[in-house]
Order: C-alpha cells, then sequence, then structure tokens
C-alpha cells in the first residue's frame, strides 16, 4: 500500500537528476508516472532503472515548446487514462552574464525552459484536473526563486516568476481539491549543474567547485541537497494529506533561505 | 517497517489536537512517544487511546513552566534512554487583547508559553542531541509567525520569535546530525482554539467564534480550516532520517494563505 496508490504523475525532465528521483518515489508509492525527456536513448536507461514495467511510460518532447508541452500532459492522459500529479521539472539556463551583458537570447532561453514550460504544462494539466476535482502540481523552483545571485538573473527572474505563477493558481484552484506548489531546492549536483555549472561559475568569476561551495556555505548544513531530499516532499505533497498545503514555496535547501 | 522505527519522541501539548495527531503518527510509524498536557486525566485518557503500551508514555506538566519542560526531556531520556525527536508544540493565548488592552500578565504567559517553552526545551534536547550527533526538532509556529491579525499580538511576536530561534539554531547545528524546523499552520479547529477562540474573537473585533475560523479560511486559498493530520504528515516527513538536509524551515501547512 503506497501513499499514491492509483494516482497518475507526470514528470517533465524525468530521465535524470530531480525529476528521476521523482519518478523513482512516485513509482514506489503505487504511482503510474510518465517521464518525459529529450532524448530517448537517455531515458532507456532511465526506464531500465526505474525497473517499474508498465507503470512507467517515456513521452519524448521539449520542453521549449508550447506544442510539446501540451502533448506531454496529453499524452499523459491518452496513456494511463488521466493525469493527477504534474511535476514541471525540467529547467535551466544558458549563457549566464551579469544583466548588463546579458542577452535577450539568453533570458530568452531561461524564460522558456524554466517558466513558460511550468504555465504551459500547467494550463494544460488544470484543465484535467479541474473536471476531476483532484490535482497535485509541484513545479520546480529553486532557492534562487527566493533569493538572487550575481550573473545568473536569467535562472533567478525565471525561478521567481515560477512562485508567482504557483500562488496565483493555487488561489483560483484552492476549493477544487487541487493544490499547486512550488519546490525550492539549494543546489545538487544533477547532471543539469555539471553542464551549466562551470560556465555560470565562469560569469560569476569562480571555479565550479568554487560555485558549489558557495552554496554549501551558505546554507546550515553546509553541504549541497540531494534529489531524494527534492523527491521526499514531492511525494509528501502529493499524496491525500498534502490537501491542505498549496500555494506554498517549500524551501528544500539544507537551511538557506531566510524565508 | 516505519520511517521512525526506534525513534524516541516527546511532545508538548501532546495529548490532543496538534500534538496527539504527532503522537498518533509517530507510534504508527514505529517511534515510542512521551505525550506532555497538564491534566493527567486526559493524558491517561489518551494513552488509553493511543493503545501503544510500552511504546507511549505521559508525562503531566504546564508547558509554560520551565520545570515541566526540562522534565519531560529528562524524563524521555530516562525512560526510553533517548531523545531523537523533540516537538515543541504546546502554545496559545488565554486573555489576548489588542496592544493597547493587554496586561503583563496575559503578555508574559504568552511570552513563556509559546517561545520560552520552546527556547528551554530546545535548549535542553540540543544538549543531548550534539552529543549524539543526532536529532529532530520541530517546533509548531503559525502562519501568524509570518503575518499578524489584531488583537492577538502576543500570539503573532511569540510566533514570529520562534520562527527566529529555529533559523538561528539550524544554522548552529546544522552540520551536526541535526535539523531544527518550523510547521506553520493555518486556523485549525483544536480543543484550545474551541476554548479560548470566542473571547479571541471579541479581542479581534469580529463577532463570535464562526466569524473567527471564517476569516481565517477566507484568507486562504482553500477556503477551510487546515486539519492536524495535515501538520502530522509533514512532522513525520521532518522527522524521518530521509529529511536530513531539510533544515531551519519554516514549513506552511495554511491551505495558501501565507505570501512567503
Amino acid at each position: 500500500m503506497g501513499v499514491l496508490d492509483g494516482r497518475v504523475a507526470c514528470v517533465t525532465g524525468g530521465t535524470r537528476g530531480i525529476g528521476l528521483a521523482c519518478a523513482k518515489a512516485f513509482l514506489d508509492e503505487g504511482a503510474k508516472v510518465v517521464i518525459n525527456g529529450r532524448d530517448a536513448k537517455k531515458a532507456e536507461a532511465s526506464i531500465a532503472e526505474l525497473n517499474a514495467g508498465d507503470r512507467v511510460h517515456f513521452i519524448a518532447g521539449d520542453v521549449k515548446k508550447r506544442e510539446d508541452c501540451e502533448a506531454i500532459v496529453h499524452g499523459t492522459v491518452e496513456h494511463f487514462g488521466k493525469i493527477d500529479i504534474l511535476v514541471p521539472n525540467a529547467g535551466g539556463g544558458s549563457d549566464y552574464a551579469p544583466v548588463a551583458q546579458m542577452t535577450d537570447a539568453a533570458m530568452e532561453d531561461a524564460m522558456l525552459w524554466n517558466f513558460w514550460h511550468t504555465f504551459w504544462t500547467m494550463r494544460t494539466a488544470l484543465n484535467y484536473m479541474i473536471p476531476q476535482g483532484w490535482g497535485r502540481i509541484m513545479a520546480m523552483s529553486s532557492v534562487e526563486g527566493k533569493m538572487g545571485k550575481p550573473a545568473i538573473s536569467s535562472y533567478v527572474a525565471s525561478k521567481h516568476a515560477i512562485n508567482g505563477l504557483c500562488k496565483s493558481a493555487a488561489k483560483e484552484v484552492g476549493t477544487m481539491g487541487i493544490t499547486v506548489n512550488a519546490l525550492c531546492p539549494g543546489a545538487i549536483e544533477t547532471d543539469e549543474m555539471r553542464t551549466a555549472g562551470p560556465p555560470a561559475a565562469e560569469a560569476m568569476g569562480l571555479t565550479y567547485e568554487g560555485l558549489l561551495d558557495v552554496f554549501a556555505q551558505q546554507s546550515a548544513i553546509k553541504r549541497l541537497n540531494e534529489c531524494e531530499d527534492v523527491a521526499l516532499v514531492a511525494v509528501l505533497l502529493a499524496s491525500d494529506a498534502g490537501a491542505g498545503i498549496t500555494g506554498s514555496m517549500i524551501s528544500i535547501d539544507g537551511g538557506t533561505s531566510p524565508y | 517497517m516505519g520511517k521512525l522505527d526506534g525513534k524516541v519522541a516527546c511532545i508538548t501539548g501532546g495529548t490532543r489536537s496538534i500534538g496527539r495527531a504527532m503522537a498518533d503518527a509517530f507510534i504508527a510509524e514505529g517511534a515510542s512517544v512521551v505525550v506532555n498536557g497538564r491534566d493527567e486525566a486526559k493524558g491517561m485518557k489518551c494513552l488509553e487511546e493511543m493503545n501503544a503500551g510500552d511504546r507511549a508514555a505521559f508525562y503531566g506538566g504546564d508547558a509554560s513552566k520551565q520545570a515541566t519542560v526540562e522534565g519531560l526531556i529528562a524524563f524521555t531520556i530516562e525512560k526510553y534512554g533517548q531523545l531523537d525527536i523533540c516537538c515543541l508544540n504546546s502554545g496559545g493565548v488565554l486573555n489576548t487583547a489588542p496592544v493597547f488592552a493587554m496586561t503583563d500578565e496575559e503578555w508574559n504567559l504568552e511570552i513563556d508559553w509559546n517561545l520560552n517553552h520552546v527556547f528551554w526545551g530546545m535548549r535542553k534536547a540540543l544538549q543531548h542531541m550534539m552529543e549524539r550527533q543526532t536529532g529532530r526538532i520541530i517546533v509548531t509556529s503559525s502562519v501568524e509567525g509570518k503575518l499578524g491579525k489584531p488583537g492577538i499580538p502576543g500570539y503573532a511576536t511569540t510566533k514570529h520569535a520562534v520562527n527566529g530561534l529555529v533559523k538561528a539554531a539550524a544554522a548552529e547545528v546544522g552540520t551536526l546530525g541535526i535539523t531544527v524546523n518550523s510547521i506553520l499552520p493555518g486556523i485549525i479547529e483544536t480543543d484550545i482554539v474551541r476554548e479560548t477562540g470566542p473571547d479571541s474573537a471579541i479581542a479581534m473585533g469580529v463577532a463570535g467564534y464562526d466569524e473567527l475560523i471564517d476569516m481565517f479560511c477566507q484568507e486562504s486559498s482553500i477556503k477551510r480550516p487546515n486539519k492536524v493530520e495535515e501538520v502530522a504528515a509533514v512532522a513525520v516527513m521532518l522527522a524521518s532520517d530521509a529529511a536530513r538536509n531539510i533544515t531551519g524551515n519554516m514549513f506552511p501547512v495554511d491551505g495558501g494563505t501565507m505570501p512567503y
């Protein structure tokens, strides 16, 4: 008996990192899960790792595209018959630079990847969740959705935007059995961090290790967070017990953000 | 296999409402629990209802008194040999009033009950937990720990204060295997709210108890009170080993009320 028995979840960016950890935790609690990613090849290894038979299904798609975002949610309903839990988790940034040098393309890329993807998947999912009178949306924000570091304004702004979106949506559907929350993890050394971290560090005038150390030193635990930390909270929010928690920006940051 | 197998918890104000829900949830997950309350008879009834045999005990006393809070922790360690989870949950108001009409007596009671009790318990628990390099401290704050309504200045002040205490303590022990968090529930129709709500409503300038509850509900997104089980579920999560990296948090359980 799991706390998510009978539930259907959809996790964007679900083939690795935080998304994969959420998918695994949902499966462990009895849910069926759609994982999305860009690369079907990578997904094969993830699906093998999840080892959940037909309770897991992969939908390829680039979350920077609206039609893909909508197709991921529609595809979840087509495959498993409904969508109960949405985790718009994919995200990142590119071409980091101080605001004075930030290009439009870099800002647009982060907004598409983080904010628009969250909006598109949330809108589509809510249109299924509202009629069924039950739903859980946990959008992946960040400790940087509350704070702000130099040279990653595109990431910071788009994560702050996700928090605002969640708060508004939570109020709209608060009496309909649907909760909408933002998860705000501290730095985690995911694949995405290993890819985007070094150039982000360079833009901040740091080494990659130095950047990770900045995050660790700002926390109370003086170390980075882990994907499983986020999955733990995601399961709680997705469960029936999470019915009274909405519109929140939940910190999973080892004691970093002050609020 | 429970998430808290072998753990030992103590809970101030644990015989009813939020504290009791925590106790029930902890026991269901395999922990042993000492519940504190003022009323011996309620304590015995609570133990009977929990029906957890040796895994539950009662420690009587007023949580606004230092001797009770420190005694609870000493009793728990003596009885079960350790303390893993310290829930500083008791709190409330007795005769609240707007600032201009607040008595020193009420103010001091609220400071002792809501703030000092948390400090006394946390200090004593940390001394034990730091030695063992493991522990969970969970403080019941409130949505009023971030907001502030008229007529409950002492409550709002002390609940803000415990959030500060939690953040500072979390930073102190963050590398020692100990987490310190607060949970911020929205309005819940607990026994204490039912008892003191009618008087509090007058102090807050609303017509009565029902209007008081409705005022909180209308500020939320869910337009209903929260439930003790919702708080208990968060407490179980924070108490579990898996939550080792979640600390210094003010965890909201307020149905979408607080803006931050």
